[in-house]
């Protein structure tokens, strides 16, 4: 269950809790027909879009259960982000990362990521890896210090936020209890169906 | 004071005794229960002629109307910083600081409880054994320290007690592997190793300066002055805490857990939602506001029952001390007008 601090925290970052270098603005490449959106953000451009679905696609890609794409993740960012970020706040750290990111992927393979083949998104990926993790968390709040957390991880924990809790995760890859109200704390397992429960995430 | 309640989600649940399972359905069932929502009381009236409280004064939040309600024992439970607010307002020429104020203590001994310093470790195994369902509490570690001679600290009075729990750890630790695409995505949907915490609360002692008061610059809608608190921790409360984080540490790491961390998110009062005291219960008059059976002293048909009673604040959560407390001075008070001596 997510509380309203832990919805915070996982968002706070929107709000100018990510660190992020002042950023050169880098001259948009012009996209290519196949890569068409079939939706319309409210939020992103359609060339910030386009690299959010290439992200959420890399990250959580389709395999024989569904991928980040197939649940609406894109969708379901471009509407959080659209609900949160203050009127005028713009460009948003959400923006200014997609382009430094882009920068990189220009910087490295000559294209912005969403034209990127996978296995140079991947090393961009592996790269973005070398920043700082989230701390452990105690009843929805970090403890310690918590070191900036950067763009990539940020998104990154907002897709596998968007992705956990859809419908379809939660009721048909996960193990789907929608009363949990008995409480046992010590059972097998195997007893869940070998997946993690829906409702258990952070404790 | 913060408005968000960490714990709420836990104490939402059905559990113990809950205003709107037991104690409403048992007020209703008398016949005589009367609710009255959307008022805002602004003071207690005080009759010179009786010497005690006559009523009080409420404004009506919605039409701004003002009524006087006329009443034998009132009961001021309004939670600890409104109680103490609404007595500040209650000024008359025989309370002229404040409702029951002869002892200029009323405000004062401000209390809450530290918490969040402790520590948190991984357990190794268990991979096969999970949980399920909503439980509504934690382990508890009572105090051990200053308990008996053997037991005594040279570095602080008092002590604190740990609460804490065990899961698996869940998305948020997936967003640390350093991994994506297909195999990442198999592993998220599998529950995580195992964690386990404990976090201190620590006693705060009362200290006059700790202290609220009002506000008369700064009004609410209703045109009533808002309250202003001053608080800090003093230094009895900071060496419990760097002895609850050292504890915290050795314990986990006696345990055998891997992975221990320490950590001290260090707040202000207030952040433990444990707020207690400045309507302090005491012998004598001339130092405290309310006597043995949470009367005021100089008021004996005003009781004040909720966290602002207290006159300290041990180190363990207090509601059910607010809970015993107030079944105690109810009975008193029915025995008292049954005598018609308030």
């Amino acid at each position: 269950m997510l509380d309203r601090r832990e919805v915070l925290r996982r968002t706070s970052w929107l709000a100018g809790g990510v660190v992020v270098a002042p950023y050169v603005l880098g001259l948009m490449q012009s996209c290519s027909p196949d890569q068409q959106l079939d939706w319309t953000p409210n939020y992103f451009s359609d060339e910030e879009a386009r690299f959010v679905t290439a992200y959420i696609d890399t990250l959580l890609p389709k395999t024989d259960t569904p991928g980040g794409l197939d649940v609406g993740v894109d969708r379901f960012i471009d509407k959080v982000m659209a609900a949160t970020t203050p009127a005028g706040d713009k460009p948003s750290p959400m923006q200014t990362g997609i382009l430094e990111f882009d920068d990189r992927a220009r910087n490295r393979f000559g294209s912005v990521f969403h034209e990127l083949e996978q296995d140079q998104r991947g090393q961009l990926f592996s790269d973005a890896e070398n920043s700082p993790l989230y701390m452990p968390a105690i009843w929805g709040t970090a403890v310690g210090e918590q070191p900036p957390i950067d763009f990539y991880r940020s998104l990154k924990s907002m897709v596998l936020w968007g992705y956990l809790s859809s419908e379809e995760i939660g009721t048909n890859v996960l193990e789907y209890d929608p009363v949990p109200g008995e409480y046992n704390g010590d059972m097998p397992l195997s007893e869940t169906g070998g997946e993690g429960l829906e409702f258990v995430g952070d404790f | 004071m913060p408005v968000s309640q960490p714990l709420q989600p836990r104490l939402s649940l059905r559990g113990l005794l809950q205003l709107q399972l037991h104690t409403l359905p048992a007020a209703n069932a008398t016949g005589k229960l009367t609710i009255r929502p959307f008022s805002i009381v602004q003071e207690v009236i005080y009759g010179d002629q009786q010497g005690k409280a006559k009523g009080l004064r409420i404004i009506a939040a919605e039409t701004n109307e003002v009524i006087d309600y006329k009443a034998r024992v009132i009961f001021l439970n309004a939670s600890t910083l409104s109680t103490t607010q609404i007595m500040l307002n209650s000024k008359s020429k025989r309370f002229e600081n404040g409702f029951g104020n002869d002892s200029g203590e009323l405000g004062h001994n401000l209390m809450d409880h530290t918490y969040r310093v402790g520590a948190t470790g991984t357990v190794d195994g268990f991979e096969d054994r999970y949980y399920k369902g909503r439980r509504p509490n934690g382990i508890y570690i009572p105090r051990y320290w200053n308990i008996d001679e053997a037991s005594k600290s040279d570095k602080f009075v008092r002590g604190f007690g740990y609460q804490g729990g065990a899961g698996r750890t869940g998305s948020r630790e997936a967003a640390n592997l350093p991994e994506y695409g297909a195999e990442f995505k198999e592993k998220l949907v599998q529950p995580g190793r195992w964690e386990f915490f404990i976090t201190g609360f620590s006693e705060s002692l009362p200290q006059h300066r700790n202290h609220v008061s009002l506000n008369p610059d700064v009004t609410d809608k209703w045109g009533q002055p808002t309250l202003s608190i001053d608080a800090e921790w003093g230094p009895n409360e900071l060496a419990l805490n760097k002895q609850a984080k050292e504890d915290a540490v050795e314990m986990l790491e006696r345990a055998g857990l891997q992975n221990v961390m320490e950590f001290d998110n260090k707040h202000e009062m207030g952040y433990g939602i444990h707020e207690m005291g400045t309507v302090r219960m005491g012998r004598d008059p001339k130092t405290s506001v309310l006597n043995g059976f949470n009367q005021v002293h100089a008021a004996k048909n005003v009781f004040v029952t909720d966290g602002a009673c207290m006159a300290s604040s041990s180190c363990v959560n207090p509601s059910l001390t607010y809970m015993a407390l107030t079944a105690r001075a109810v009975d008193h008070a029915v025995s008292e007008l049954n005598k018609q001596t308030i």
